[in-house]
């Protein structure tokens, strides 16, 4: 590729584009994430103590003063966008720690959980789909119903049963933490099963659709197998709508991980993020925002460069 | 009159562990008393214990929580220790001298005691800590309020130090005994003063265990501190502590925790919900350990300021029409015991004549609401005066701070204030609306309880200057001569006699006044493997894991 190459200019261009979108979205949702904490009625010293403290009104000044509180609001919103700017998210007003070093600390457990929750839940999805796809019958009767279940099933009493047949009775997995491989089984399960019912719904749909289309009928009257049919092509066809609906569940995996984090006594973002909410933790609540907001950018940048990846059509554009 | 010097020692040498639990356990319990007495003890091991809350901070001169102080007990020791019976014992003070005016105390340092990092232990360090204590910059939420009235530590000579106050300060004995008065290395506060909140290596202390490490959402761990010899007189051993490693893990989920006992992969498990406790009574591999939480009990504090509460009536109608024998026993499995007295029964100068004196009268409660002039009825068979019917607001705090099946108590009583007439509404408020309008004295009734092992909650309560804006606890809003009189004189007082003069006086008119409806008394719920024993529980409930030792 040479420099006079016109692709160039437009990929720059493309990209340029793409970085003010997520620089747009991180503000938006920095500006949402104050102004919801501006919302919360009373006086935010009180508030973050919570009910049965014993400060002092002078305890409260000087906290108040400490963090700024005692600013006029603009003043309190412009501060907060610069020290962004920076880079500098502040410090947790309970946990006494940088939030960057806080959610950096929490960040590894939280991704691995999540990643291998994912890998699972397509794996899963990916089998169940082609395997009852096309067919009729008491298998694929049971495939929609497990799916349907897994969907329905809140994921902290998916897990309390996981842990009670697996590692209350059977003793395989131990009950909780992130000392080795053992112990991210059941929570990764716990939080791949829901994510594989919707994927494998929606896979098996897209499947069944391809499957119908005439060049199906062309690459079967070729004489290929039905199943190199079902693997080389209609996969492919059926992936585009999984892969967006994939780039969404893992947004929502954080969401999950809260949870499933609480329930199995993991570290994580969401034990953190739980931890920060009920607190009302500012600083840390409106990082974990931002942090939300980054991740939804870079999945669904990733997102858009699978689909090209995919779709051979999208990269002549 | 103020009493100088240490007390003796009366019966504490000849106390062990087994006979201090005794006089601690509560009902429904088994207490692993028997073993632990006639077994040898046992040294090494490792144990777990699972809790279900995560300290905020683990900054003990800043936190307020009780989980803080419960989890760095096993790092930070105190000047003086309060025994079972409520009495002063040395600590790391062997003795102590009290100003006659209650102005000052003078302590006596022990010898040859050192933090884990070698640093000694001496006058200058308790001036160090007292001083980061009131500092501004420490933004202290609780134990700042335990030194009082504060004006300065001096260091007289390298092992006696005399802190001083601005006035007469009798509760300071009790505050300096409790985990939040504990003392930081000076090292460690120079170096990492900012950071002891986060826990871990950087809190370093005296006490029998070490903060070796920890893991935010999921444990902290202590190793044993093999210099320690300090323990106080009543310690069932003297000596570093037994277990070579204590692991706490943080399983917020009841059934998780419980299960994770059961299955042998925790030692220790705490608190067994009531409704599970029958389960684990019938597991012979499980031990209960019950302690009766001391302070105030869970109660409902009625707003006296606000109509129709300012009628003693409407409030006695409310006392005696409440069926908690029931209701308590339903909702708590006969687990927790329905409370008569402002304050618990294992707090110092407990009433205990209170006891079966305002049982459940739905007569009399129907009879006090005609004289107040609550006579007609509305369609909803609500009692009504001049056409307002009578409604008490009682707003649920958000879910997050409602522990122990409240809710599904607070359910009973407002069908039990329903059979005489009182509607009681229940609005859920978020927490900022809660505050302003619960402390601001806007709602009819609040209700919380307040651990403390000293009478003295009962002016948090019951006191006028105790307002819930500045920090107090009087949402009863009452403004009383005679209570005030007794709660003021019993923090400036330790004679015994006319302390528990003064309180059972209080404890009484609170009642007659029915200012508070005392619903239940907290029950700490221990569930520990047949493996483990020695454990015990100290007044506040917290674990003492220096003298437990792991079997077979």
């Amino acid at each position: 590729m040479s420099a006079s190459d016109p692709t160039v200019p437009a990929l720059l261009r493309g990209t340029a584009r793409r970085l003010a979108g997520a620089l747009a979205v991180l503000l938006g949702a920095a500006t949402v994430a104050f102004a919801a904490l501006q919302l919360i009625p009373g006086d935010p010293v009180t508030v973050m103590l919570g009910p049965g403290t014993a400060a002092t009104p002078e305890v409260k000044a000087q906290i108040r003063a400490q963090y700024g509180l005692d600013q006029p609001v603009l003043v309190q919103y412009l501060h907060y966008l610069g020290r962004l700017a920076t880079g500098d998210l502040g410090e947790s007003y309970q946990l006494q720690r940088p939030v960057a070093d806080l959610i950096g600390d929490q960040l590894l457990p939280t991704v691995q959980l999540a990643l291998a929750a994912l890998a699972l839940a397509l794996v899963l999805a990916v089998l169940a789909a082609v395997a009852t796809a096309g067919r009729r019958g008491p298998a694929r009767t049971a495939g929609s119903l497990a799916e349907l279940l897994a969907v329905s099933s809140p994921s902290y009493w998916i897990g309390i049963l996981l842990l009670t047949a697996f590692s209350f009775q059977l003793r395989i997995f131990p009950v909780a933490g992130d000392q080795d491989l053992s112990a991210l089984v059941l929570p990764a399960v716990t939080l791949a099963l829901p994510l594989t019912g919707v994927l494998a719904q929606v896979l098996r749909e897209g499947l069944e659709t391809a499957l119908g289309q005439p060049f199906a009928l062309t690459a079967r009257s070729r004489g290929l197998a039905p199943a190199a049919v079902l693997l080389r092509h209609a996969l492919r066809h059926a992936a585009a709508s999984a892969v967006t609906l994939t780039g969404w569940l893992t947004g929502s995996l954080l969401g999950g991980a809260v949870l499933v984090e609480s329930v199995f006594g993991r570290p994580g973002i969401g034990a953190l993020s739980l931890q920060g909410t009920t607190n009302k933790d500012m600083p840390l609540v409106v990082g974990l925002v931002l942090l939300s907001a980054l991740v939804f950018v870079a999945i669904s940048t990733l997102v858009d460069l699978l689909y090209l990846a995919i779709d051979p059509r999208l990269r002549s554009r | 009159m103020p009493r100088t010097g240490p007390r003796p020692l009366p019966l504490l040498a000849a106390l062990s562990a087994g006979t201090l639990l005794l006089t601690a356990c509560g009902s429904g319990g088994t207490g692993p008393a028997a073993d632990s007495a006639s077994a040898t003890p046992v040294q090494g091991g490792s144990l777990t214990y699972a809790t279900d809350v995560e300290p905020i901070s683990f900054d003990i001169h800043v936190s307020q929580q009780d989980i803080t102080g419960a989890i760095q007990r096993n790092v930070f020791d105190s000047l003086v220790h309060q025994d079972a019976k409520g009495e002063f014992q040395p600590w790391l003070a062997t003795k102590w001298e009290i100003g006659p005016d209650l102005k000052s105390y003078t302590f006596t340092l022990r010898d040859g005691v050192k933090f884990t990092d070698g640093t000694p232990f001496d006058a200058e360090a308790v001036k160090l800590n007292f001083d980061r204590i009131v500092a501004k910059e420490t933004k202290s939420q609780y134990a700042a309020s335990l030194l009082g009235p504060y004006t300065g530590t001096q260091v007289v000579d390298p092992h006696t130090v005399k802190v001083t106050f601005s006035e007469p300060f009798a509760p300071f004995l009790q505050a300096a005994s409790t985990a939040y008065l504990g003392f930081y290395s000076p090292k460690a506060i120079k170096e990492n003063g900012a950071k002891l909140g986060a826990g871990g290596p950087a809190d370093v202390g005296t006490g029998p265990f070490v903060f070796t490490a920890y893991t935010k959402g999921q444990s902290a761990q202590f190793s044993r501190n093999p210099d320690y010899n300090w323990a106080p007189a009543d310690a069932a051993h003297q000596g570093p502590a037994y277990l070579d490693k204590l692991t706490i893990r943080f399983l917020t989920e009841d059934s998780v925790r419980l299960g994770a006992l059961t299955s042998g992969q925790v030692q220790v498990a705490e608190p067994i919900p009531p409704a599970s406790v029958k389960t684990v009574q019938g597991d012979p591999k499980i031990k209960l350990l019950s302690t009766d939480a001391p302070g105030a009990n869970y109660a409902l504090v009625l707003n006296t300021s606000k109509a129709p509460l300012d009628d003693p009536n409407v409030r006695k109608a409310v006392q005696r029409g409440i069926d908690l024998d029931t209701d308590v026993k339903s909702v708590y499995f006969g687990v927790y015991k329905r409370a008569w007295s402002p304050i618990s029964p294992t707090t110092p100068d407990y009433d205990k004549s209170l006891e079966n004196s305002w049982p459940h009268d739905k007569a009399a409660a129907e009879k006090a609401l005609d004289a107040a002039g609550w006579t007609t009825r509305d369609d909803a068979g609500y009692r009504t005066k001049n056409g307002q019917r009578l409604t008490l607001e009682w707003p649920l705090p958000p879910a997050e701070f409602v522990r122990e099946q409240r809710e599904t108590l607070g359910q009973a009583i407002q069908a039990d204030l329903k059979k005489i007439g009182i509607e009681v509404t229940r609005p859920r408020l978020d927490i900022g609306t809660y505050i302003k309008n619960v402390y601001g004295g806007q709602e009819h009734i609040a209700d919380y309880s307040w651990a403390r092992f000293d009478p003295d909650v009962l002016r948090l309560y019951f006191n006028s200057a105790s307002q819930p804006a500045k920090g107090g606890q009087n949402a009863t809003f009452y403004k009383d001569a005679q209570l005030d009189e007794w709660t003021n004189t019993g923090k400036t007082t330790f004679d015994k006699v006319v302390r528990k003069d003064l309180y059972t006086k209080t404890q009484q008119r609170a009642i007659d006044l029915a200012l508070i409806v005392p619903l239940y008394v907290r029950t700490a719920v221990v569930g520990q493997s047949a493996q483990v024993h020695g454990l015990t529980a100290d007044p506040n409930t917290w674990l003492n894991f220096h003298d437990a030792w792991l079997g077979q």
